[in-house]
């Protein structure tokens, strides 16, 4: 229960939804692999629906941890200016390694197609991921765990699939809908946009 | 002495709200009949994330016949014509391989049943499409619901403008008149079909009750273990996909105001990960299912939170209601 009451904060930072409490609950679990290899197959399940790209190797959290880790925590007796300055170089340095994240994750303009052929490649494998475990802890059927797919790595076809049948389904929806609904208007219109794009 | 303003305002409130509630209430009633008794033309806008379209609506109610022809006025000329609530064509990107679903009963507006729901209550007035409106908001009581905001013709009831909005008081997506006409009826042509909206193929008598049958097996072979409270089901298909050939099952619930579908598509082998997607007020939440028969690819689309889609989808299970209890 509680796993899946992380999942549901986890989506909920993901989609900048979430309040005090549900960022406080991911934070404190971000120590955990598992459970950034969650994180990270949630980003590469959205910027494909958004056909977006993303390095799934990047994993920021561990580099700001790894970046807060390394700077030296200015002692509390520090008192006047160096404390200042010991906080802002823990803040610049934090800065930088969202900076770092923010470029790489603009700098690999490689498509999903390619993405999903690198995947197949050993070098890919996220780091943090723990293989077969992670999904198994994650979804209901553990036999899919395998391969690189356990590490949030796309696999072929899988972005087609999901392409192939997501609109469809909109539509079906939003015409059963229509024919359901009340506000009759208002389902058409909403059919009538997905047509738009 | 002094009690005694504060014991008149906490009086006045107590009369007050039930009758600013029932005022709700009976403000959604008219909402109900006006689109079964009032006849109108006007033009709308609809806009949600990422995309905005203008349209046009002809709305004639003659012979206690309620016809009815939308055609979206930019970009692709998208067009719908309904007769009592049951579609008689649609323009070609509209065409969903659907066809008029046999056990479609419209469930009107029960103010009695959402109250149950939401919390209903006129919260102002407002002007939209040059008239008057009430602001009716229908707030949700739990998190597996969105709010709306309705704004109906003071005159008529008509919704002329209605916006759905998250937990966050977001905007998600805006329905809204910009023009409305109710004192001159529609033409007879001008709720004709044009040429270009294809007629969606009516089931014959003979095919109806084997659809029936195969959406009453659908019911029976897949239930889901929790639902947002309220949501029922209130219809459930098979239909082979045209593309695929795969038959998808799906299943619709709806609270009285806010409708979901799971669809259910076997994998046959196909390796997919599980997804979600937001589109503007549409979410759909892709999730594995593993079940004796196969691995089942469990999709939960409505406009409905994101995570009560994904409860939705990891609550589905196969085999009828009745076996788990």
């Amino acid at each position: 229960m509680s796993r899946e009451a992380l999942q549901e904060s986890l989506s909920a930072v993901m989609d900048n939804e979430a309040d005090e409490l549900e960022l406080r609950r991911v934070l404190n679990a971000l120590d955990d692999a598992e459970t950034r290899a969650t994180w990270s197959r949630y980003q590469i399940a959205r910027a494909v629906m958004h056909k977006e790209l993303l390095d799934p190797r990047l994993d920021l959290a561990s580099a700001v941890s790894a970046a807060l880790a390394g700077e030296e925590v200015p002692a509390k007796s520090t008192r006047g200016p160096w404390r200042t300055l010991g906080r802002l170089a823990v803040a610049a340095s934090v800065t930088l390694a969202v900076l770092a994240g923010v470029r790489l994750y603009n700098q690999d303009d490689i498509v999903g197609a390619q993405l999903a052929q690198q995947s197949n490649q050993p070098g890919l494998v996220a780091p943090t991921a723990k293989g077969p475990a992670v999904l198994a802890g994650y979804t209901e059927s553990s036999d899919q765990s395998t391969g690189p797919m356990a590490n949030g790595v796309l696999q072929q076809g899988q972005s087609g699939w999901h392409d192939q049948r997501l609109p469809g389904y909109l539509r079906q929806h939003a015409q059963q809908a229509a024919l359901k609904g009340t506000e009759s208007a208002l389902p058409y219109a909403r059919a009538a946009s997905l047509e738009n794009r | 002495m002094r009690a005694l303003p504060l014991l008149t305002l906490v009086l006045s409130g107590w009369w007050v709200l039930p009758a600013q509630a029932d005022e709700a209430q009976d403000w959604l009633n008219r909402l109900g009949q006006a689109e079964q008794q009032q006849s109108f033309q006007g033009t709308f806008v609809y806009e949600r994330n990422g995309s905005f379209s203008t349209h046009g609506i002809w709305h004639l109610v003659r012979d206690g016949k309620v016809r009815e022809r939308l055609i979206q006025l930019d970009g692709s000329a998208q067009e719908v014509v309904r007769v009592d609530g049951h579609t008689q064509c649609v323009s070609g990107a509209l065409v969903a391989g659907l066809g008029d679903m046999p056990d479609s009963h419209t469930r009107s507006l029960d103010p009695q049943t959402l109250k149950t729901w939401y919390d209903i209550a006129v919260v102002g007035k407002s002007r939209v499409a040059g008239r008057p409106a009430v602001v009716v908001s229908l707030t949700p009581r739990d998190q597996h619901r969105y709010g709306f905001e309705l704004h109906l013709d003071r005159e008529t009831g008509l919704p002329l403008k209605s916006l759905l909005l998250n937990d966050k008081g977001q905007l998600l997506e805006r329905f809204q008149f910009t023009e409305l006409n109710t004192t001159q009826p529609p033409e007879e042509s001008q709720v004709q079909p044009s040429a270009e909206c294809k007629p969606v193929v009516l089931l014959t008598n003979q095919a109806q009750p084997k659809v029936q049958a195969l959406g009453a097996a659908v019911a029976q072979l897949w239930h889901s273990d929790w639902l947002p409270p309220g949501f029922e089901l209130v219809s459930s298909t098979a239909r082979v996909d045209p593309a695929t050939k795969v038959e998808v099952s799906s299943l619709m619930y709806d609270d009285g105001l806010s409708r979901f579908s799971v669809f259910l598509e076997p994998l046959n082998g196909a390796t997919v990960t599980d997804a979600r997607a937001q589109l503007g007020p549409t979410v759909a939440v892709s999730r594995h299912l593993t079940t004796p028969g196969g691995d089942i690819m469990v999709t939960v689309v409505g406009e409905i939170p994101i995570g009560t889609a994904e409860r939705v989808a990891l609550s589905m299970r196969s085999g009828n209601a009745q076996a788990k209890q």
